[in-house]
């Protein structure tokens, strides 16, 4: 009979019991001379979510260069088609370039057809490229749309794996953001509660992730309209100084003037003359 | 004739300085099914006569009106098969001209483009020039555009022109017919009747095909909407 160990549950607070594991690890790593992988921060909070009559897309605005802010007012969520948009984390020229490829790609694809594209489609299109490249397109994406078959939400990773789901989040912010999904999301919300539970989801992840920050975009897809709300919500507006710190003329006293003139020999003097013929 | 024995080389001039496979590509597209265009001061129209050989063909399954981007369309007459060459490489050079400079392709950037294609095939080994004369209809900035496209790789801009068969006389019918103040509507109404001079039995909307280009883009239009213009002529 195999003896049961009494095995201690967790009580409260961090659990450090890796540490002194990965502690040991490193050292051993070291020693053949590799280093272990880091975690990469992708500095964005971008959602999406369905409801009764299609998706609501959020994303922040902050654009990072490493621990400055490159933009204040960038905009992550991008046209894939008509019916179709895809908010992006990770690095922003990825991002950028790939939904537009693929936008490129299913904009002759919907022409061949005669047919408004599938969000099956893009999110097939989104993951084989990404995998082809094995991860080094650093691109995160939330791709959402409404198609004939109704509203889609896929979450895509960077090495090409894909999740269909009810609610997603991606980006450093994620963890904030899923938070506040967790907790409050339903299934057929109405249009104003999906774009609350978005935005405060979004805001989450502003307020709470330094890489996460300024404005808050929605993108709201039905099957008939898309409203594209840039910005849904300037939740961190420059606030407007109170005081005036200029000193008025006079302020300080003049006690005493001396003005002294320098006094400069002309050595040389040469003439380069333009051609403006 | 000295021509006859420099006619079967796409390569090679004859005496009289043409080549005369190229004239035998116009005479391909001249004996082709008629197209129409006309530029209205609001928009474009472009008309063709889709006539089917037998009553068994599934009409709606191929059209010859087509849109490249979702401001510039294309029809042609000639040979079906050349023209969806060469509209399939007009797509994908309008969504190349777009990831480069990021703005919707000019309707004269597509057409000088597409005519370069069409170009390269008078002057390569092995191939044959495309056996149609493409009619190009575009919205750029708040001007219609309308240009023709031939096999040669020449390309014209037109105000209002006929292709295929008969089109002497659909370009003498529009020479009367065509004034520069001309709306959409009228103009749709202009194409349908010059394609109903050179047709043959009855036109319902089965048997033409119409798209118009407008600031709100290109479109074909539906056969009930054909219907209705042909209603208006009776």
């Amino acid at each position: 009979m195999a003896t049961l160990s009494v095995c201690q549950p967790p009580f409260g607070g961090f659990s450090f019991e890796y540490c002194k594991r990965n502690a040991v690890l490193a050292a051993e790593v070291a020693k053949v001379g590799c280093s272990i992988p880091a975690a990469r921060k992708t500095g964005t909070t971008i959602c999406g979510v369905v409801f009764k009559d299609g998706i609501v897309l959020g994303a922040d605005t902050r654009a990072t260069e490493g621990m400055i802010v490159a933009d204040k007012n960038c905009s992550k969520i991008h046209y894939i088609s008509p019916n179709i948009y895809c908010c992006g984390a990770g690095t922003a020229a990825d991002t950028e370039m790939t939904t537009q490829i693929i936008s490129s790609n299913l904009e002759l694809h919907s022409l061949s057809t005669g047919r408004l594209p599938l969000v099956a489609t893009a999110n097939r299109m989104l993951k084989q490229m990404l995998f082809r490249y094995q991860g080094h397109i650093g691109a995160a994406l939330v791709l959402g749309g409404v198609d004939c078959n109704g509203p889609h939400l896929y979450s895509i990773y960077p090495h090409g794996s894909t999740d269909k789901l009810p609610y997603v989040t991606m980006g450093s912010g994620s963890l904030a953001a899923m938070a506040v999904f967790e907790d409050r999301y339903e299934q057929d919300m109405e249009e104003e509660d999906a774009k609350r539970l978005v935005r405060d989801a979004i805001a989450a992840g502003i307020f709470n992730d330094l890489g996460s920050g300024s404005n808050i975009d929605l993108c709201v897809i039905t099957k008939n309209k898309v409203d594209y709300l840039r910005p849904h919500d300037m939740a961190n507006l420059k606030g407007i100084r109170t005081g005036n710190y200029k000193y008025k003329r006079g302020t300080t006293g003049v006690l005493l003037k001396t003005v002294t003139k320098l006094d400069l020999e002309v050595v040389e003097e040469t003439v380069q003359t333009m051609d403006t013929s | 004739m000295a021509e006859r024995g420099y006619s079967f080389s796409l390569t090679t001039f004859s005496p009289s300085g043409k080549l005369v496979q190229i004239e035998y590509a116009l005479s391909a597209v001249a004996a082709g099914a008629p197209s129409v265009g006309i530029k209205a001061s609001n928009g474009v129209v472009l008309a063709t006569e889709k006539k089917q050989k037998s009553i068994l063909y599934d009409e709606t399954s191929v059209h010859k009106v087509e849109p490249i981007t979702k401001h510039i369309g294309m029809v042609y007459s000639g040979m079906g098969p050349d023209y969806r060459v060469l509209l399939k490489k007009a797509r994908k050079l309008a969504q190349q001209y777009f990831l480069v400079y990021q703005e919707p392709i000019p309707t004269a950037q597509l057409v000088q483009r597409i005519s370069s294609v069409m170009q390269e095939y008078t002057q390569s080994g092995g191939v044959r020039p495309f056996g149609v004369s493409l009619l190009i209809a575009g919205w750029d900035d708040a001007c219609p555009f309308l240009f023709q496209s031939d096999p040669s790789g020449a390309y014209f801009a037109w105000k209002a022109t006929a292709m295929g068969k008969n089109y002497m006389s659909g370009k003498t019918f529009l020479e009367k017919r065509y004034n520069m103040d001309l709306e959409v509507d009228d103009a749709i109404h202009t194409a349908i009747l010059t394609l109903k001079e050179s047709f043959e039995g009855q036109m319902t909307e089965d048997n033409i095909e119409v798209g118009i280009c407008t600031e709100t883009g290109f479109r074909r239009l539906t056969t009930a909407e054909v219907k209705d213009y042909l209603a208006a002529i009776v």
